[in-house]
């Protein structure tokens, strides 16, 4: 297989001399994913080549930066917190968010209309197809484990992307039907999540959707995508150049099977399609081009090899 | 009734363990919202599977005034005709603020560095007293709403069928998301009663 396996890093440095990493980056045939600029520092999001890490980490330690594994590089979770009264913002959802941020993930938060009560909580149609347009989706539940158990599960009825709960009590996730994964200690706080307890509780949610994010790559990987969705992302920047003009946070957003672009679908949906990835290969070839329904962007989910009958 | 600040504080739940994380967001309201001082006895009782939130409040008679020689040094300046008032504390600052421009005109009122403010006034001397003992918050005008939004917030999200009563210091809050029922407002009111019998000094 001539797909090289990517591995995904954070870089916190110095801005002096990063280009070099980028540099060689580019040499290595990795790919920058996102790079945050804060005055005389830098974070890099980049996906580096498997047996190439060692080369970047050398040189980042020599411009005394920080190298560290990011498992959640390359995916767009979502946070649901059930409304966006203060009883959930900004406290938990937000910190819960912020922490997924530092494990490399694309977050967006979504307020339900009516996700709050126990009989009364329901989601809306546009509410599941926009959550489903991710590669994970967290519910951020509260302290009550008859409510998580045997009320808030109708909020992940409809939701075929794998679901992360977290709330208060410790249970146990067969206990919440349709959830696949359960994690307690961060239940509904009306404070910044800072207490030791708190962060660990934060520490070890990072740790279990880092392992669900590899399964889905492992479970992707037994019938890989035709072509990576880093690659994609380049062939933006190169063949798109208004992306570079895009003001929101992240223009080109990874997904694990996709990837959304932050531009008008009327406007742009046909240069997408027209992407060309290989001589004679337009991206419309390899996967499906959609309106997202988050804003008027577009959404792209690339398509398998045993679908396509290759890979790039 | 002399009473301690939340001399009693007590939040049960169905189950015991989820009574000490639900205990630790009404802390955080209740020091939000800066109505510790307020209150003076405190019970809620949790029923998720019936959906049933109750909480019952005695409050402390009584309020200080708060006055700005309770948060801040007030002296003279370095030059003349100038009053400083060095702030300890931050928060009553906004509606000191809108206090000393009411009084001395925006022009007269200068804040070199966050803690301190300057004032040019007339005469020092008969000033200072005066801005010493300026109310800058009556705790009583704005408890009531302080104490509803208290409650709001301290209630699960959904429970939005509420009944509360609010009669001399007694404060009674029953809220649910189902039709509300006469007897979960008579539990509260026995709740009450046991909260004023529920005699701290340990003398039944």
């Amino acid at each position: 297989m001539l797909v090289a396996l990517l591995d995904p890093y954070i870089y916190e440095g110095g801005v002096h001399k990063h280009g070099l990493i980028l540099e060689l980056l580019e040499d290595l045939g990795g790919y920058l994913v996102q790079k945050t600029a804060a005055s005389t520092e830098v974070t890099l999001i980049m996906l580096i080549p498997r047996k190439d890490v060692h080369l970047i980490e050398e040189l980042g330690t020599k411009l005394l930066g920080t190298i560290t594994r990011a498992p959640m590089t390359g995916t767009e979770i979502a946070v649901v917190s059930p409304t966006l009264a203060y009883h959930h913002l900004p406290h938990s959802a937000c910190d819960v968010a912020e922490y997924l941020r530092h494990g490399g993930a694309n977050t967006n938060m979504i307020g339900l209309a009516r996700g709050m009560g126990r009989r009364v909580a329901l989601s809306a149609d546009y509410e599941r197809k926009l959550i489903n347009e991710h590669d994970i989706a967290i519910f951020t539940f509260g302290t009550f484990s008859d409510c998580i158990m045997n009320k808030k599960p109708k909020l992940l009825e409809g939701i075929n992307i794998p679901i992360v709960v977290t709330g208060g009590p410790d249970l146990n996730v067969e206990d919440i039907p349709n959830a696949d994964m359960y994690i307690g200690n961060i239940g509904r706080v009306a404070h910044r999540l800072r207490g030791v307890d708190e962060l660990k509780g934060l520490d070890r949610m990072n740790e279990k959707v880092g392992e669900l994010v590899d399964r889905v790559r492992e479970d992707i990987a037994k019938d890989p995508l035709a072509v990576l969705s880093p690659r994609v992302m380049k062939e933006i920047h190169e063949q798109i150049p208004d992306i570079h003009n895009v003001l929101a946070p992240a223009p080109i957003t990874l997904q694990l099977d996709g990837l959304r672009v932050k531009l008008p679908y009327e406007d742009y949906h046909v240069a997408i399609e027209m992407l060309e990835l290989d001589e004679g290969v337009l991206l419309s070839d390899v996967a499906r081009i959609t309106p997202s329904k988050m804003k008027n962007y577009i959404l792209i989910k690339i398509r398998r090899r045993s679908d396509v009958g290759f890979i790039l | 009734m002399g009473m301690e600040p939340l001399e009693t504080f007590v939040v049960q739940t169905t189950v015991e363990a989820e009574a000490a994380p639900y205990r630790k967001i009404i802390e955080d309201v209740i020091s939000d919202l800066m109505i510790a001082g307020a209150i003076g006895r405190l019970k809620i009782v949790v029923r998720p599977e019936d959906s049933l939130f109750q909480m019952v409040t005695i409050l402390r008679e009584g309020l200080p005034l708060m006055k700005v020689d309770d948060f801040a040094d007030v002296g003279k300046g370095t030059s003349m005709g100038e009053v400083q008032i060095m702030i300890r504390e931050e928060r009553p600052l906004p509606r000191l603020l809108e206090s000393l421009w009411a009084r001395y005109g925006r022009g007269a009122v200068t804040q070199p560095e966050r803690r301190t403010l300057l004032i040019t006034v007339g005469d020092p001397k008969t000033e200072i007293p005066l801005i010493k003992e300026m109310v800058v918050d009556d705790p009583r005008r704005t408890l009531r709403s302080r104490l509803v939004d208290m409650a709001i917030r301290s209630t699960p999200e959904g429970f939005r069928v509420r009944y509360h009563s609010l009669d001399d210091n007694n404060f009674i809050f029953v809220a649910s998301e189902d039709p509300m029922k006469q007897e979960w407002i008579d539990e509260a009111d026995k709740m009450l009663d046991e909260l004023k019998g529920d005699d701290v000094s340990g003398i039944a």
